[in-house]
């Protein structure tokens, strides 16, 4: 900074100054965790195992083996497109009736994309929380995330710099910052 | 980042050390986290929102969904720079409702005419003033303004926390600045 930046400098030693809490606040936040569900480490195992099925294997299996693994296999990926069904296909009754959480399935076609990551108020817009992965080779990135009931705002962010609304839904118009972005919602508010 | 995001305490816990309690099942554990963080999260969720009531909310959920999704904390010994980034997004989230809801620092018009009184007046209508001009500014610009200046962020620490290039956080700090010279400027003309 330079000398005619003085005020500036005053300024930014002001804003430093600590800030006083009301002395009870630990002891409020830690009253308010009582009704949240505790943290576990398994929730961390299952996303590596998620992390691990999502990953290129090679397996060796006998003739009888194989014929064993394509018919689980298909009954695993008939299963599975029951579940992760569409954005658009999420209706209120849909969600009751799966209880807590519907898995959404987020899609956006981005061809020329190295990298798209999901922010929303879901993973508190962490680029880094919720990467989508390309499912085809023309350009089509998908990721499917648990969410409760509610009112979520999201936009996806391609090579962590561009970020673009979902087509599919309706814009967000609350956006502090002016950028792109979609809302979603899950059962009745 | 400089500070004491992810540094050791007096009793010798890591973060580490008190996330895996926590994980474990000690959640009294949680206590120690909240403390050592609370003054230095507090400070920025003030300086960003402009006013205690929506800072110590903001706080209060950054420190409940750190609690709740703690297992998602990829680097235990970062904990503190990973619940700042919850608390950056929270401020944005509740500034937004806080902006439809109505703009309480500008329509507040006794903080309007105490900014507008002289510095040599002392150091409370100095404080006004400055805060009052940190809350003119947009706020990707407040954001990466506090970010660098107040929390002493390198331009890698705030791309990471905010998702941003360097490029356009180094335009918004740059906007800041130059705002917050004209904002101050004519305070010292009234």
């Amino acid at each position: 900074m330079t000398e005619r930046d003085d005020g500036l400098k005053q300024a930014i030693e002001l804003l430093k100054r600590p800030v006083s809490l009301d002395s009870s606040f630990d002891e409020r936040v830690m009253k308010n965790l009582e009704s949240v569900r505790r943290p576990r480490t398994w929730t961390r195992s299952l996303w590596t195992v998620a992390d691990w099925m999502s990953t290129g294997r090679t397996l060796t299996v006998s003739p009888l083996q194989g014929l064993g693994l394509v018919a689980g296999l298909a009954a695993l990926l008939f299963v599975g497109r029951m579940w992760l069904m569409p954005e658009s296909a999420i209706s209120p009754e849909r969600a009751a009736a799966i209880g807590e959480t519907a898995l959404v399935q987020f899609v956006i076609v981005a061809p020329t994309a190295e990298s798209v990551s999901l922010v929303g108020d879901f993973n508190d817009w962490r680029a880094s929380e919720t990467p989508l992965r390309r499912v085809e080779d023309n350009g089509v990135w998908s990721v499917s995330v648990p969410l409760s009931a509610g009112r979520y705002r999201y936009a996806f962010l391609v090579d962590g710099a561009t970020w673009l609304s979902d087509p599919s839904a309706p814009p967000a118009l609350d956006d502090e910052f002016g950028r792109p972005g979609s809302v979603l919602t899950i059962g009745e508010l | 980042m400089r500070g004491s995001l992810g540094m050791f305490d007096m009793k010798g816990q890591s973060d580490g050390i008190l996330v895996r309690r926590v994980l474990e099942g000690d959640t009294a554990a949680y206590a120690g986290l909240i403390t050592r963080y609370r003054d230095r999260l507090a400070r920025y969720a003030t300086r960003m929102l402009g006013n205690s009531a929506d800072a110590e909310d903001a706080l209060q959920d950054a420190f409940v969904r750190g609690y709740r999704y703690l297992a998602r904390c990829t680097d235990p010994e970062r904990f503190g720079a990973w619940l700042f980034g919850i608390l950056v997004n929270r401020c944005r989230t509740l500034g937004s409702q806080r902006a439809r809801r109505q703009r309480l620092i500008i329509d507040d018009q006794a903080a309007l005419e105490r900014a507008s009184v002289s510095h040599s007046e002392g150091d409370e209508a100095l404080r006004d003033a400055i805060e009052h001009a940190v809350a003119q500014l947009q706020p990707d610009q407040r954001e990466a303004f506090l970010l660098k200046y107040v929390e002493e962020m390198s331009y890698q620490e705030m791309k990471q926390l905010t998702g941003a290039r360097i490029s356009a956080l180094k335009m918004r700090v740059a906007r800041a600045r130059q705002e917050l010279r004209q904002l101050l400027a004519e305070v010292d003309d009234d």
